[in-house]
């Protein structure tokens, strides 16, 4: 696994994967959706599932000494490495943000630990809808994302208006400083469960699909 | 110990139908496995290899089955299917470096020696080098572990006549002194006519023939006839040529017969052959 992991990030990895992980910088704009700023790692995954195909990435990786289950296993380890990057990125951002503007988002959620437990599950969104899809059929990356994207884009739109709405979220969840830490370190809690939940899922699902797909 | 055997392969596409594939290689040999486009040639290798699914039949490659020993007989074998078309932008030396990680018998004096016989530049991307070239390049990879199995799914398609004669020197050397086992796809006959010690023929996903090249080449002689109306029993594929028709016919069948023969090549067997249906 660990040479594939080097195959990932020597040869797969896009460019606008580590540009990206800058952008978790935008968590420093004073009225914004943050979760855009995560939504940019899911588009540099696309990336390299795309890249991956004009360059003939699974014909290489099929010809190594390595199990077909391998191969996926690999792609969803380096996506995993550059969400969790990023939302590490973010922290440092968050933190940031709370020096620089101590007055909350009026946009969307604020920069605080239940943002990075709704950004998780915004992951575990991605990672099902995009990878199941992808290994359906390899060469088919763009609908894969164009449907995990509208996926996301409706997450976000939901929990960015019950931020607003919402008595809970708007009262409790959308707040800076630490007020309500309990209800925060909960929901990022019950993100992180979440993520490694329904992409563990997605990660057998996409074997099966792989395994059986005629390449 | 058979290399590789394949029993009873079957593969349906909705138009097309890999039927009861049988072969058996044995170390040492090279075995040219020779067939027309669309044959059947790719859809077999690349079965062999899981990458597409039988519907059934048996593999085992060193007398293992590959399902349940796939890691030790991917580290056993090279395969090559076609040019180097992948990561075309990455230098090759960052390729190879990749790549070489993943074989335990890696030799890096065997990949240089065959980088300056194929005068390789690492410094450039797949992309720079001519279809050759990258042919050239993915055998390079493919042959400097150690593998006591290489298939080949038509290494000297896209190489000038000297490459292709340099190459199959190669795999002359390889076999000889390595005691490697060669099974290459190819629809270029003379590459056959000069290195191969048998043959496996497939045509609309049938094998028709598993032989020694010598035995298979002695089995047919050319006949040469004027009017087509008189064709001679027995004979198969018949051809148009520009004085007149030539046809095979099995050596067995020429006996006792007032005509004169040639001996034929392993093209000639193709051209013929394939005109039957």
């Amino acid at each position: 696994m660990r040479n594939l992991i080097n195959k990932e990030l020597k040869l797969a990895l896009h460019p606008t994967a580590p540009l990206f992980l800058v952008l978790a910088f935008m968590l420093i704009i004073p009225n914004y959706p943050y979760y855009v700023a995560f939504f940019y790692m899911t588009l540099s995954i696309f990336f390299i599932c795309l890249s991956g195909r004009e360059n003939n990435d699974i014909s290489y990786s099929l010809l190594l000494p390595v199990r077909k289950r391998d191969i996926v296993k690999a792609r969803f380890i380096t996506a995993a490495i550059l969400e969790l990057a990023q939302l590490t990125v973010a922290v440092a951002a968050a933190v940031l943000n709370h020096r620089l503007n101590n007055t909350g988002n009026d946009v969307g959620m604020d920069a605080n630990i239940a943002l990075f437990g709704l950004s998780f599950v915004m992951f575990a969104v991605f990672n099902y809808i995009f990878f199941v899809g992808y290994y359906r059929n390899v060469n088919k990356v763009g609908a894969p994302f164009v449907k995990s994207s509208a996926a996301v884009f409706v997450y976000i739109a939901v929990v960015e208006v019950s931020a607003h709405i919402c008595p809970f979220m708007r009262d409790k969840l959308d707040t800076i400083g630490e007020e309500y830490l309990t209800e925060k370190l909960s929901v990022l809690i019950a993100g992180i469960v979440l993520w490694v939940g329904i992409t563990l899922i997605a990660l057998k699902k996409s074997i099966a699909l792989f395994e059986k797909e005629d390449l | 110990m058979s290399v590789l055997t394949v029993k009873n392969l079957c593969k349906t596409y909705p138009k097309f139908k890999l039927d009861n594939v049988s072969f058996e290689l044995e170390k040492g040999k090279i075995y040219g496995f020779i067939g027309r486009n669309g044959a059947g040639k790719t859809t077999t290798l690349k079965s062999l290899l899981n990458f597409v699914h039988p519907d059934s039949g048996e593999i085992r490659f060193f007398d293992k089955p590959f399902e349940q020993n796939e890691l030790e007989i991917k580290q056993k074998i090279g395969f090559v299917s076609g040019a180097a078309n992948y990561y075309i932008n990455k230098k090759l030396h960052v390729v190879t470096d990749v790549t070489k990680r993943f074989y335990d018998n890696w030799d890096d004096e065997v990949y240089y020696r065959y980088c300056e016989m194929f005068a390789l530049d690492a410094d450039k991307t797949p992309s720079q080098l001519s279809a050759g070239m990258k042919v050239k390049y993915s055998l390079a990879l493919a042959m400097s572990h150690h593998a006591e199995l290489l298939i080949l799914d038509e290494p000297t398609s896209g190489l000038d006549p000297v490459s292709r004669d340099d190459l199959l020197d190669v795999f002359l050397d390889l076999v000889k002194n390595e005691g490697v086992t060669l099974l290459f796809s190819t629809h270029i006959t003379t590459d056959l006519d000069r290195c191969a010690d048998e043959i496996i023929y497939i045509k609309n996903g049938h094998i028709i023939a598993q032989s020694t090249l010598d035995s298979y080449i002695e089995s047919y002689r050319l006949m040469r006839f004027i009017d087509v109306s008189y064709t001679p029993i027995g004979a198969l594929g018949v051809r148009r040529e520009r004085n007149g028709f030539t046809a095979l016919i099995p050596t067995s069948a020429t006996s006792g017969r007032e005509m004169e023969y040639d001996k034929v090549n392993l093209e000639d067997i193709m051209l013929h052959i394939e005109k039957e249906d």
